[in-house]
């Protein structure tokens, strides 16, 4: 079963490639919501690889998952910040950091502590991104300037509808949860 | 396990089909078989307008025929069908419907029945030539988008009644798989639902338009809206035709479905990206930027992937069946597959009809391609290639045994010929009629124009030899509308008492456990529901606050 990680490491090094990147960075949307997303999916299928390889690593330092959620929660707030966006365009450090940081302390963490935490803490995370996007969308939207040096108001305001749309589908599958009971039915 | 299996089996075999199941499958059926007759017959009158051979009377406009046999071929036939079908597909496969799914099935008739009949009132009375599509800021009357309100709020009972019933039994079945047609159905109602909010939001924006209590309305926020419907609706008749190829398909031909695990991705990755796969319908129009229009490439082809995976488990099922037969060689297994069977080949011929309808989407998917063909007869040809064979023949083929299952009776032998006789009337016309479209457009005929000949302009009377092969074509397949309407009531009302079998095929014996997250509805949804928002909130940011325009009667 290595197929999972082999597509992971494609599909990184594809979007790392740079006619690639720059089409994904040239709309403010693309890049956070579709290029920083894909490097976290590639990371998520490359987890089986590292997980299987250190076992023991994976045990000592993430035996609970919360670890590894925290780590998670921390790097992708960090780049929904409009100040790393521009980092990213304008130090190629910061860019090579985006791919490692998105794919490997995000994606693969992702994998897995999902599993690790309880319902709870899953509903938990979810509730927490839900705030979090609707804040951001707010943000993004009501903002009187630019936000970021790359990226004119327009964009600016494309991308909050975006974290705003993001925002009700994560709500819709809350809700959701209230009525539905995953338990009556596995 | 398998003692309960064998007790609700000798049950279901002993008590047959619950008829007040069946009645629901065979009113829809009624509706879906008189919506094809009439339909028809108005493509038939298209069609020898078109060619030059037929002129229309005063009183009766070229645009009301196509909205009519568009209207009543592209959401009244297909959707009424696959209704029926799944509403008897879950009542096969969960034990019978519940009595509160039926009352709500039944609720969901009356009000998509009531909101045709106050849709086609003002079509008859010409005010309402809009075309399937209602395009603003062409406006009809009301009372027309008034009656799509009451198909859509009709379609969005049987759905619920559908969640309602899946749900029930996978609490009383906990842990277990839902049995495969009734994924489909799932599948399809989720698509019904969700594909149906867009449009829904655009004719609650048409009617205070038409009815003057707002001036203007954005028209490219209604067409997008209308195409997140629109695509969707062709896919939930595709997804439809797919069920019955993996799942009926294997079992006519005597064979075994192609891995669960497979087809249960196949329907969530049709659900998960289906919606947004509508832009494509909108490659050329103006007010969405290139780079969006890139994207979406990629979103819309990605439609094609699990196109790809069908096409190869249908002839991995053909060949295994085949070969356990005794066939040789590499293609002998096409000589072991029952040809005189209705109930093969007919969906046979869908499904390889769906290789040329297939390739024809992709180039209307990419956008340097479609430069040369949009909006030309071509695009007629491409779903009638689609809608007209890959599903409707599929559609006719399940029919065949369908029909005689919920009236108690059987398909005879004579029958069965005939079926076989109406497919290949049906194949030939339709292909002679949708080549001739195809070829015609890449010569550039537009679509959805009634005859002229542009003041005699040669470019234009070059395309009446194709325009007559069109009209041709429609000939050959009115003779098989008006076959297949008859043998569809002949199976319901006159055919010989007995038992037909509801053919549902098993998994391999040596499959693989399918995993249990094919199962978690609410996950998939969520991933649809951000991709759809990824999709669209360009598009849609864009639009929104461009000024609109009033509505306008163009005919």
């Amino acid at each position: 079963m290595m197929t999972q990680p082999i597509i992971g490491l494609i599909t990184l090094l594809f979007m790392m490639i740079p006619p690639v990147a720059e089409i994904m960075e040239s709309i403010m949307i693309l890049h956070m919501h579709m290029q920083m997303p894909m490097i976290v999916i590639a990371g998520f299928l490359m987890a089986p690889f590292f997980t299987k390889r250190f076992p023991n690593f994976f045990s000592k330092w993430n035996q609970t998952g919360i670890p590894g959620m925290l780590l998670f929660i921390i790097v992708m707030s960090y780049w929904s910040i409009p100040r790393a966006m521009d980092d990213a365009l304008t130090y190629p450090a910061v860019e090579l950091f985006k791919f490692i940081s998105l794919a490997f302390l995000v994606g693969v963490p992702l994998r897995d502590s999902w599993k690790k935490i309880s319902n709870r803490w899953q509903n938990g995370v979810l509730i927490f991104f839900f705030l979090q996007f609707t804040g951001l969308g707010i943000l993004y939207i009501a903002a009187p300037g630019q936000l970021c040096n790359n990226y004119i108001q327009s964009e600016q305001v494309t991308l909050g509808w975006g974290f705003l749309t993001i925002a009700i589908a994560i709500l819709v599958y809350l809700v959701q949860l209230i009525f539905i009971n995953p338990a009556d039915y596995e | 396990m398998a003692l309960a299996q064998t007790i609700k089996e000798k049950a279901n075999n002993a008590l047959g089909v619950n008829p007040l199941d069946a009645k629901i499958t065979k009113s829809y059926f009624i509706v879906t078989f008189l919506a094809l007759l009439i339909g028809g017959y108005l493509g038939l009158i298209q069609g020898l307008n078109r060619a030059g051979v037929f002129e229309l009377p005063s009183w009766l406009d070229y645009y009301q025929v196509l909205t009519a046999h568009g209207l009543l071929l592209v959401l009244v036939f297909s959707s009424f069908f696959t209704i029926g079908y799944f509403y008897a597909a879950m009542s096969n496969t969960l034990g019978g419907l519940l009595p509160k799914v039926r009352k709500m099935v039944w609720i969901g008739f009356s009000m998509k029945i009531v909101g045709f009949v106050i849709a086609v009132i003002p079509l008859i009375m010409g005010d309402a030539n809009v075309m399937y599509t209602f395009y603003p800021p062409m406006a009809a009357s009301t009372w027309y988008y008034v009656g799509l309100v009451f198909i859509v709020l009709g379609v969005w009972m049987a759905a619920f009644g559908a969640f309602i019933q899946v749900a029930n039994w996978r609490k009383n079945h906990k842990g277990q798989h839902l049995p495969i047609l009734s994924y489909f159905a799932t599948g399809v109602f989720v698509l019904l639902f969700f594909g149906t909010l867009p449009v829904a939001i655009e004719v609650f924006m048409i009617i205070p338009w038409t009815l003057g209590w707002i001036e203007t309305l954005n028209s490219m926020l209604a067409r997008t809206l209308f195409w997140a419907f629109g695509h969707t609706l062709v896919n939930i008749w595709y997804l439809t035709a797919v069920s019955a190829w993996y799942v009926i398909v294997p079992k006519v031909i005597g064979g075994r479905r192609f891995s669960d695990v497979l087809t249960r991705v196949v329907v969530m990755v049709l659900v998960i990206l289906n919606i947004t796969g509508g832009f494509h319908h909108q490659i050329v129009d103006p007010a969405i930027s290139e780079p969006v229009k890139f994207m979406h490439v990629f979103m819309s082809l990605s439609i094609g992937f699990p196109s790809l995976m069908t096409a190869y488990a249908m002839f991995a099922v053909f060949e295994r069946t085949g070969r356990a037969k005794g066939a040789k060689g590499l293609f002998g297994f096409f000589k072991k597959l029952p040809w005189g069977d209705v109930r093969f080949l007919a969906p046979f011929i869908a499904m390889a009809a769906f290789i040329p309808a297939g390739a024809g989407g992709i180039v209307q998917t990419t956008y340097q391609l479609d430069q040369v063909i949009h909006n030309s007869l071509w695009v007629v040809g491409h779903f009638h290639l689609t809608l007209g064979m890959s599903v409707a023949l599929t559609f006719f083929g399940i029919s065949y045994w369908l029909i005689p299952h919920i009236s108690g009776r059987v398909l005879t032998k004579k029958m069965n010929k005939v079926g076989v006789i109406t497919t290949i009337i049906w194949t030939i016309g339709m292909s002679t009629m949708s080549i001739a479209m195809h070829l015609v457009g890449l010569l550039g005929s537009p679509r959805r124009t009634s005859y002229t000949t542009y003041g005699d302009n040669a470019t234009a009377l070059g395309w009446d030899p194709y325009l007559i092969f069109l009209a041709v074509g429609g000939t050959f397949l009115i003779v098989a509308v008006t076959m297949q309407a008859y043998n569809a009531f002949h199976l319901m009302f006159l055919a010989p008492k007995g038992e037909e079998e509801f053919p549902i095929a098993e998994e391999e014996e040596n499959a693989s456990k399918t995993p249990f997250w094919t199962e978690r509805w609410s996950r998939i949804i969520l991933i649809m529901l951000v991709v759809v928002a990824m999709a669209y909130v360009i598009p849609l940011v864009d639009f929104i606050g461009d000024p609109g325009s009033i509505p306008w009667r163009t005919w």
